[in-house]
Protein backbone atom coordinates (compact mmCIF):
# COMPACT_ATOMS: atom_id res chain seq x y z
CA UNK A 1 0.00 0.00 0.00
CA UNK A 2 2.63 2.80 0.77
CA UNK A 3 4.89 1.65 -1.71
CA UNK A 4 1.44 2.45 -4.57
CA UNK A 5 0.92 5.45 -2.41
CA UNK A 6 4.50 6.49 -2.79
CA UNK A 7 5.04 5.22 -6.28
CA UNK A 8 2.07 6.63 -7.78
CA UNK A 9 1.55 9.92 -6.41
CA UNK A 10 5.39 10.59 -7.20
CA UNK A 11 4.64 9.34 -11.40
CA UNK A 12 1.89 11.59 -11.21
CA UNK A 13 3.40 14.72 -9.61
CA UNK A 14 6.58 14.54 -12.08
CA UNK A 15 3.90 14.15 -15.05
CA UNK A 16 1.77 16.99 -13.63
CA UNK A 17 4.98 19.44 -13.23
CA UNK A 18 6.70 18.30 -16.95
CA UNK A 19 3.42 19.27 -18.50
CA UNK A 20 2.60 22.76 -17.07
CA UNK A 21 6.14 23.80 -17.72
CA UNK A 22 6.15 22.03 -20.77
CA UNK A 23 2.46 23.40 -22.32
CA UNK A 24 2.37 19.78 -22.71
CA UNK A 25 -1.40 19.33 -24.82
CA UNK A 26 -2.98 16.43 -27.03
CA UNK A 27 -5.55 18.86 -27.39
CA UNK A 28 -3.51 21.10 -29.43
CA UNK A 29 -1.55 18.51 -30.64
CA UNK A 30 -4.84 17.04 -32.31
CA UNK A 31 -6.41 20.45 -33.07
CA UNK A 32 -4.09 22.41 -34.30
CA UNK A 33 -3.00 20.11 -36.91
CA UNK A 34 -6.16 21.56 -38.80
CA UNK A 35 -6.72 24.45 -37.11
CA UNK A 36 -3.48 26.52 -37.28
CA UNK A 37 -2.13 23.91 -39.81
CA UNK A 38 0.41 23.06 -37.05
CA UNK A 39 2.36 20.21 -36.39
CA UNK A 40 4.85 20.68 -33.68
CA UNK A 41 2.58 19.09 -30.52
CA UNK A 42 1.50 16.34 -32.38
CA UNK A 43 5.21 15.40 -33.17
CA UNK A 44 5.68 15.80 -29.79
CA UNK A 45 2.98 13.65 -29.21
CA UNK A 46 4.54 11.06 -31.47
CA UNK A 47 8.09 11.50 -29.87
CA UNK A 48 6.16 10.59 -26.46
CA UNK A 49 5.01 7.11 -28.00
CA UNK A 50 8.10 6.53 -29.47
CA UNK A 51 10.16 6.63 -26.39
CA UNK A 52 7.75 5.15 -24.41
CA UNK A 53 7.63 1.71 -26.97
CA UNK A 54 11.15 1.30 -27.14
CA UNK A 55 11.34 0.96 -23.29
CA UNK A 56 8.12 -0.85 -22.92
CA UNK A 57 9.49 -3.09 -25.24
CA UNK A 58 12.91 -3.59 -23.86
CA UNK A 59 11.63 -3.64 -20.07
CA UNK A 60 9.18 -6.50 -21.45
CA UNK A 61 11.85 -8.40 -22.72
CA UNK A 62 13.64 -8.11 -19.50
CA UNK A 63 10.68 -8.93 -17.76
CA UNK A 64 10.13 -6.01 -15.89
CA UNK A 65 7.19 -4.65 -17.87
CA UNK A 66 4.04 -6.99 -18.96
CA UNK A 67 2.13 -6.06 -22.57
CA UNK A 68 -1.37 -6.23 -21.70
CA UNK A 69 -3.87 -8.62 -23.99
CA UNK A 70 -7.27 -7.45 -23.90
CA UNK A 71 -9.08 -7.99 -27.30
CA UNK A 72 -9.67 -4.49 -29.31
CA UNK A 73 -13.21 -3.12 -28.33
CA UNK A 74 -13.24 -1.28 -32.18
CA UNK A 75 -16.80 -0.05 -31.57
CA UNK A 76 -17.05 1.58 -28.49
CA UNK A 77 -12.80 2.90 -29.62
CA UNK A 78 -14.42 4.88 -32.51
CA UNK A 79 -17.34 6.16 -31.12
CA UNK A 80 -16.00 6.74 -28.05
CA UNK A 81 -12.81 8.18 -28.95
CA UNK A 82 -15.17 10.81 -31.68
CA UNK A 83 -17.09 11.91 -28.94
CA UNK A 84 -14.13 12.34 -26.43
CA UNK A 85 -12.20 14.48 -29.03
CA UNK A 86 -15.28 16.31 -29.38
CA UNK A 87 -15.52 16.54 -25.49
CA UNK A 88 -11.79 17.87 -24.93
CA UNK A 89 -12.15 21.15 -27.61
CA UNK A 90 -14.91 21.89 -25.71
CA UNK A 91 -13.28 22.00 -22.28
CA UNK A 92 -10.10 23.13 -24.36
CA UNK A 93 -8.20 20.46 -22.81
CA UNK A 94 -8.00 16.65 -22.76
CA UNK A 95 -8.32 14.57 -19.74
CA UNK A 96 -4.57 14.62 -18.37
CA UNK A 97 -4.65 18.69 -19.62
CA UNK A 98 -7.81 19.53 -17.93
CA UNK A 99 -6.40 17.95 -14.66
CA UNK A 100 -3.17 20.22 -14.46
CA UNK A 101 -5.01 23.05 -16.06
CA UNK A 102 -7.42 22.90 -13.01
CA UNK A 103 -3.82 23.37 -10.80
CA UNK A 104 -3.24 25.77 -12.52
CA UNK A 105 -6.37 27.41 -11.06
CA UNK A 106 -8.73 27.86 -13.93
CA UNK A 107 -12.20 27.62 -12.78
CA UNK A 108 -13.20 26.69 -16.19
CA UNK A 109 -10.95 23.64 -16.26
CA UNK A 110 -11.96 22.55 -12.87
CA UNK A 111 -15.57 22.54 -13.65
CA UNK A 112 -14.68 20.47 -16.68
CA UNK A 113 -12.74 17.93 -14.42
CA UNK A 114 -15.63 17.90 -11.97
CA UNK A 115 -18.06 16.61 -14.48
CA UNK A 116 -15.71 14.65 -16.38
CA UNK A 117 -15.53 12.60 -13.07
CA UNK A 118 -19.03 12.45 -12.15
CA UNK A 119 -20.13 11.27 -16.03
CA UNK A 120 -16.82 8.53 -16.41
CA UNK A 121 -17.86 7.27 -13.03
CA UNK A 122 -21.70 7.16 -14.16
CA UNK A 123 -20.45 5.06 -17.39
CA UNK A 124 -18.10 2.66 -15.25
CA UNK A 125 -19.96 1.83 -12.49
CA UNK A 126 -22.97 3.88 -11.95
CA UNK A 127 -26.46 4.48 -14.71
CA UNK A 128 -25.17 3.73 -17.95
CA UNK A 129 -22.55 0.86 -16.71
CA UNK A 130 -24.37 -2.24 -18.67
CA UNK A 131 -24.65 0.40 -21.57
CA UNK A 132 -20.48 0.62 -21.83
CA UNK A 133 -20.14 -2.87 -20.91
CA UNK A 134 -22.49 -4.00 -23.80
CA UNK A 135 -20.38 -1.39 -26.45
CA UNK A 136 -16.99 -2.52 -25.06
CA UNK A 137 -17.96 -6.24 -25.76
CA UNK A 138 -18.30 -5.72 -29.45
CA UNK A 139 -14.47 -6.62 -29.63
CA UNK A 140 -11.72 -8.06 -32.25
CA UNK A 141 -9.85 -10.88 -30.01
CA UNK A 142 -5.87 -9.82 -31.33
CA UNK A 143 -4.97 -6.89 -29.10
CA UNK A 144 -2.20 -5.36 -31.26
CA UNK A 145 -1.19 -5.19 -34.59
CA UNK A 146 2.04 -7.09 -34.42
CA UNK A 147 0.13 -10.12 -33.59
CA UNK A 148 -2.15 -9.83 -36.73
CA UNK A 149 0.28 -9.68 -39.25
CA UNK A 150 2.26 -12.23 -37.25
CA UNK A 151 5.34 -9.63 -37.04
CA UNK A 152 7.88 -9.04 -34.79
CA UNK A 153 7.25 -5.85 -32.55
CA UNK A 154 10.84 -4.40 -33.35
CA UNK A 155 9.80 -4.35 -37.03
CA UNK A 156 6.85 -1.67 -36.09
CA UNK A 157 8.86 0.00 -33.39
CA UNK A 158 11.95 0.71 -36.02
CA UNK A 159 8.72 2.13 -38.33
CA UNK A 160 7.92 4.70 -35.33
CA UNK A 161 11.39 5.34 -35.28
CA UNK A 162 11.84 6.18 -38.77
CA UNK A 163 8.38 8.12 -39.18
CA UNK A 164 9.45 10.39 -36.25
CA UNK A 165 12.77 10.59 -36.34
CA UNK A 166 11.75 12.01 -40.39
CA UNK A 167 9.50 14.02 -38.82
CA UNK A 168 11.57 16.16 -36.21
CA UNK A 169 13.97 16.33 -39.09
CA UNK A 170 11.84 18.02 -41.18
CA UNK A 171 10.08 20.32 -38.14
CA UNK A 172 13.83 21.20 -37.06
CA UNK A 173 15.05 22.08 -40.55
CA UNK A 174 12.39 24.68 -41.10
CA UNK A 175 12.90 25.66 -37.61
CA UNK A 176 16.49 26.51 -37.44
CA UNK A 177 15.60 29.92 -39.27
CA UNK A 178 13.15 30.88 -36.78
CA UNK A 179 14.23 33.21 -34.19
CA UNK A 180 11.54 33.15 -31.29
CA UNK A 181 12.49 35.83 -28.52
CA UNK A 182 12.10 34.99 -24.92
CA UNK A 183 11.06 37.09 -21.80
CA UNK A 184 14.45 38.62 -20.43
CA UNK A 185 14.93 35.84 -17.50
CA UNK A 186 14.28 37.26 -14.05
CA UNK A 187 15.65 33.87 -12.10
CA UNK A 188 19.43 31.90 -13.03
CA UNK A 189 20.65 28.27 -13.25
CA UNK A 190 18.25 25.73 -11.94
CA UNK A 191 15.67 27.92 -11.09
CA UNK A 192 15.52 29.42 -14.71
CA UNK A 193 15.50 26.12 -16.18
CA UNK A 194 12.68 24.74 -14.20
CA UNK A 195 10.51 27.84 -13.36
CA UNK A 196 10.44 29.89 -16.14
CA UNK A 197 12.48 28.86 -19.06
CA UNK A 198 10.71 28.08 -22.19
CA UNK A 199 10.80 23.90 -22.96
CA UNK A 200 10.62 22.94 -26.71
CA UNK A 201 7.91 20.73 -27.16
CA UNK A 202 10.11 18.27 -28.62
CA UNK A 203 12.21 18.02 -25.12
CA UNK A 204 8.75 17.49 -23.21
CA UNK A 205 7.55 14.97 -25.20
CA UNK A 206 10.52 13.23 -24.40
CA UNK A 207 10.47 13.52 -20.63
CA UNK A 208 7.02 12.32 -21.03
CA UNK A 209 7.73 9.38 -22.89
CA UNK A 210 10.29 8.51 -20.02
CA UNK A 211 7.47 9.40 -17.29
CA UNK A 212 5.02 7.19 -19.18
CA UNK A 213 7.25 4.38 -19.50
CA UNK A 214 8.43 4.36 -15.74
CA UNK A 215 4.52 4.05 -14.92
CA UNK A 216 4.79 0.30 -16.40
CA UNK A 217 7.32 -1.37 -13.90
CA UNK A 218 5.59 0.89 -10.95
CA UNK A 219 2.31 -0.19 -11.42
CA UNK A 220 2.70 -3.74 -11.94
CA UNK A 221 4.91 -4.12 -8.62
CA UNK A 222 1.48 -3.57 -7.59
CA UNK A 223 -0.16 -6.01 -9.03
CA UNK A 224 -1.92 -3.88 -12.21
CA UNK A 225 -0.89 -4.72 -15.56
CA UNK A 226 -0.83 -1.00 -17.74
CA UNK A 227 0.67 2.14 -18.15
CA UNK A 228 -0.73 6.31 -17.50
CA UNK A 229 -4.43 6.41 -17.15
CA UNK A 230 -6.76 8.71 -16.03
CA UNK A 231 -10.23 7.92 -17.04
CA UNK A 232 -10.87 4.80 -14.79
CA UNK A 233 -8.99 6.09 -11.57
CA UNK A 234 -10.97 9.28 -12.15
CA UNK A 235 -13.95 7.49 -11.95
CA UNK A 236 -12.92 5.32 -8.72
CA UNK A 237 -12.19 8.43 -7.01
CA UNK A 238 -15.44 9.01 -7.67
CA UNK A 239 -16.75 5.95 -6.01
CA UNK A 240 -14.42 5.84 -3.49
CA UNK A 241 -15.37 9.79 -2.09
CA UNK A 242 -19.19 8.67 -2.18
CA UNK A 243 -18.68 4.66 -0.99
CA UNK A 244 -16.18 5.24 1.31
CA UNK A 245 -14.40 1.72 -0.13
CA UNK A 246 -11.02 1.89 -0.24
CA UNK A 247 -10.57 -1.41 -2.65
CA UNK A 248 -11.40 1.00 -5.38
CA UNK A 249 -7.64 2.68 -4.72
CA UNK A 250 -5.30 1.50 -6.79
CA UNK A 251 -2.01 2.79 -8.34
CA UNK A 252 -3.62 5.13 -11.09
CA UNK A 253 -6.06 6.49 -8.54
CA UNK A 254 -2.35 8.29 -6.56
CA UNK A 255 -1.19 8.99 -10.06
CA UNK A 256 -3.92 11.73 -10.92
CA UNK A 257 -3.66 12.97 -7.39
CA UNK A 258 -0.05 13.81 -7.95
CA UNK A 259 -0.82 15.42 -11.08
CA UNK A 260 -2.70 18.11 -9.19
CA UNK A 261 -0.09 18.24 -6.81
CA UNK A 262 3.11 18.75 -9.49
CA UNK A 263 1.29 20.63 -12.04
CA UNK A 264 -0.26 23.05 -8.42
CA UNK A 265 3.77 23.01 -7.67
CA UNK A 266 4.80 23.57 -11.00
CA UNK A 267 2.52 26.62 -11.79
CA UNK A 268 2.88 27.96 -8.46
CA UNK A 269 6.63 28.03 -7.62
CA UNK A 270 6.58 29.89 -11.41
CA UNK A 271 4.02 32.55 -10.75
CA UNK A 272 1.39 31.03 -12.86
CA UNK A 273 -0.74 30.24 -10.65
CA UNK A 274 -3.85 32.12 -10.29
CA UNK A 275 -8.02 31.80 -10.45
CA UNK A 276 -9.19 32.59 -13.35
CA UNK A 277 -12.66 32.77 -14.16
CA UNK A 278 -13.64 32.88 -18.14
CA UNK A 279 -16.65 33.74 -19.52
CA UNK A 280 -20.35 32.58 -19.61
CA UNK A 281 -19.97 30.66 -22.89
CA UNK A 282 -16.56 29.37 -22.35
CA UNK A 283 -18.13 28.13 -18.62
CA UNK A 284 -20.74 25.93 -20.31
CA UNK A 285 -18.27 24.83 -23.00
CA UNK A 286 -16.05 23.24 -20.10
CA UNK A 287 -19.23 21.50 -18.62
CA UNK A 288 -20.77 20.43 -21.52
CA UNK A 289 -16.65 19.43 -22.46
CA UNK A 290 -16.45 17.06 -19.31
CA UNK A 291 -19.13 15.45 -19.79
CA UNK A 292 -18.51 14.75 -23.67
CA UNK A 293 -15.00 13.64 -22.60
CA UNK A 294 -16.15 11.10 -19.78
CA UNK A 295 -18.59 9.35 -22.02
CA UNK A 296 -16.08 9.05 -24.99
CA UNK A 297 -13.50 7.74 -22.57
CA UNK A 298 -15.42 5.47 -21.01
CA UNK A 299 -16.96 3.94 -24.18
CA UNK A 300 -13.54 3.79 -25.72
CA UNK A 301 -11.72 2.30 -23.00
CA UNK A 302 -9.50 5.12 -22.55
CA UNK A 303 -9.09 9.06 -23.41
CA UNK A 304 -6.07 10.72 -25.24
CA UNK A 305 -3.66 9.30 -22.20
CA UNK A 306 -4.96 5.37 -21.61
CA UNK A 307 -5.54 5.20 -25.52
CA UNK A 308 -3.84 7.71 -27.29
CA UNK A 309 -0.26 7.97 -25.75
CA UNK A 310 -0.27 4.53 -23.48
CA UNK A 311 -2.04 1.93 -25.93
CA UNK A 312 -0.43 3.21 -29.23
CA UNK A 313 2.99 2.79 -27.81
CA UNK A 314 2.48 -0.95 -27.27
CA UNK A 315 1.16 -0.96 -30.60
CA UNK A 316 -2.14 -2.15 -30.18
CA UNK A 317 -5.27 -1.51 -32.77
CA UNK A 318 -6.92 0.08 -29.61
CA UNK A 319 -4.24 2.87 -29.91
CA UNK A 320 -3.98 3.36 -32.95
CA UNK A 321 -7.46 3.63 -33.85
CA UNK A 322 -8.37 5.81 -30.83
CA UNK A 323 -6.26 8.51 -32.54
CA UNK A 324 -7.68 9.14 -35.82
CA UNK A 325 -10.87 8.60 -34.01
CA UNK A 326 -10.39 11.40 -31.73
CA UNK A 327 -8.55 13.57 -34.10
CA UNK A 328 -11.78 13.79 -36.38
CA UNK A 329 -13.61 14.33 -33.19
CA UNK A 330 -11.34 17.20 -32.24
CA UNK A 331 -11.42 18.64 -35.71
CA UNK A 332 -15.12 18.31 -36.03
CA UNK A 333 -15.32 20.56 -32.92
CA UNK A 334 -13.47 23.06 -34.33
CA UNK A 335 -14.84 23.82 -36.68
CA UNK A 336 -18.36 24.16 -34.87
CA UNK A 337 -16.76 26.30 -31.84
CA UNK A 338 -13.77 28.04 -33.59
CA UNK A 339 -13.91 28.39 -37.88
CA UNK A 340 -17.14 28.56 -38.06
CA UNK A 341 -18.18 31.68 -35.91
CA UNK A 342 -15.31 33.11 -37.88
CA UNK A 343 -16.57 32.80 -40.90
CA UNK A 344 -20.14 34.16 -39.80
CA UNK A 345 -19.32 36.26 -36.96
CA UNK A 346 -23.15 37.48 -36.81
CA UNK A 347 -23.80 34.02 -35.71
CA UNK A 348 -23.00 34.58 -31.57
CA UNK A 349 -26.55 33.18 -30.47
CA UNK A 350 -28.86 30.80 -30.86
CA UNK A 351 -31.74 33.44 -31.23
CA UNK A 352 -29.84 35.51 -33.92
CA UNK A 353 -29.10 32.58 -36.41
CA UNK A 354 -32.22 33.07 -37.93
CA UNK A 355 -31.60 36.78 -38.83
CA UNK A 356 -28.23 35.63 -40.33
CA UNK A 357 -29.48 32.78 -42.22
CA UNK A 358 -31.42 35.53 -44.31
CA UNK A 359 -28.29 37.11 -45.18
CA UNK B 1 -1.00 52.89 -34.68
CA UNK B 2 -1.09 50.77 -31.48
CA UNK B 3 -4.05 48.03 -30.88
CA UNK B 4 -4.62 46.99 -27.44
CA UNK B 5 -6.55 42.79 -27.18
CA UNK B 6 -7.52 41.88 -24.21
CA UNK B 7 -8.18 38.24 -23.57
CA UNK B 8 -7.86 37.66 -20.17
CA UNK B 9 -10.22 35.08 -18.90
CA UNK B 10 -9.48 33.12 -22.57
CA UNK B 11 -8.47 29.79 -23.02
CA UNK B 12 -6.53 28.21 -25.81
CA UNK B 13 -6.41 28.50 -29.00
CA UNK B 14 -8.70 31.64 -28.53
CA UNK B 15 -6.19 34.33 -27.46
CA UNK B 16 -4.05 33.05 -30.40
CA UNK B 17 -7.51 32.81 -32.75
CA UNK B 18 -8.17 36.78 -31.61
CA UNK B 19 -5.36 37.76 -32.25
CA UNK B 20 -4.83 36.49 -35.88
CA UNK B 21 -8.01 38.24 -36.42
CA UNK B 22 -6.86 41.32 -34.77
CA UNK B 23 -3.46 41.83 -36.76
CA UNK B 24 -5.37 40.83 -39.94
CA UNK B 25 -7.25 44.38 -39.49
CA UNK B 26 -3.89 46.35 -39.28
CA UNK B 27 -1.60 47.64 -41.39
CA UNK B 28 1.70 46.88 -41.72
CA UNK B 29 3.80 48.33 -39.27
CA UNK B 30 1.13 48.89 -36.35
CA UNK B 31 1.77 47.60 -33.55
CA UNK B 32 -0.71 44.94 -31.08
CA UNK B 33 -0.29 44.69 -27.36
CA UNK B 34 -1.73 41.42 -26.49
CA UNK B 35 -2.59 40.63 -22.76
CA UNK B 36 -3.39 37.23 -21.72
CA UNK B 37 -3.53 35.11 -19.00
CA UNK B 38 -3.53 31.87 -20.31
CA UNK B 39 -0.65 29.81 -19.81
CA UNK B 40 -0.35 27.72 -23.05
CA UNK B 41 -0.66 31.42 -25.15
CA UNK B 42 3.10 31.88 -23.87
CA UNK B 43 4.15 28.87 -26.15
CA UNK B 44 1.92 29.61 -28.98
CA UNK B 45 1.53 32.93 -29.62
CA UNK B 46 4.86 33.93 -29.91
CA UNK B 47 5.87 30.64 -31.71
CA UNK B 48 3.11 32.09 -34.58
CA UNK B 49 4.24 35.18 -34.88
CA UNK B 50 7.92 34.28 -35.39
CA UNK B 51 6.68 32.00 -37.75
CA UNK B 52 4.57 34.76 -39.38
CA UNK B 53 7.11 37.41 -39.68
CA UNK B 54 5.58 39.41 -37.21
CA UNK B 55 8.10 41.16 -35.28
CA UNK B 56 8.14 40.99 -31.14
CA UNK B 57 9.12 44.01 -29.61
CA UNK B 58 8.00 43.23 -26.49
CA UNK B 59 7.04 40.05 -24.20
CA UNK B 60 7.10 40.15 -20.42
CA UNK B 61 5.35 38.65 -17.59
CA UNK B 62 3.11 41.61 -16.04
CA UNK B 63 1.78 39.45 -12.67
CA UNK B 64 0.52 35.98 -11.13
CA UNK B 65 -0.09 33.98 -14.78
CA UNK B 66 -0.40 37.57 -16.81
CA UNK B 67 1.70 38.04 -19.48
CA UNK B 68 1.93 41.17 -22.39
CA UNK B 69 3.43 40.71 -25.83
CA UNK B 70 3.78 43.16 -28.25
CA UNK B 71 3.57 42.65 -32.25
CA UNK B 72 4.74 44.72 -34.86
CA UNK B 73 2.91 43.84 -37.79
CA UNK B 74 5.11 42.57 -41.02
Amino acid sequence: MLFMVISGLATGTAFGFVCQRGRFCVTSAFRDLYLAKDSKMFIAFLIAITVQSIGLFTLSALNVAKIPTEPFPWLGVITGGFIFGLGMVYSGGCAAGTYYRAAEGLIGSITALITFMISAAVMKFGLLSQFTGEVLSVGYAKTTIYQTFSLSPWILVSILILVTGYLVWNYRKKEKKLYIPEMVPQRKGLNHLLFEKRWHPFITGILIGVIALAAWPLSLVTGRVGGLGITTPSANLVVFLVSGNYSVLNWPVFLVLGILVGAFAAAKLSGEFKFRTPDTKTMVHSLEGGVLMGVGASLAGGCSIGNGLVASAYLSWQGWIAIPSMILGTWAASYLIIIRPMRHPQITTPHQTQTSASN
Amino acid sequence: MIKKLEVLGLVCPFPLVKAKQEISQLNSGDELVIDFDCTQATETIPRWAAEAGHHITHFEKTGPAQWSITLKKK
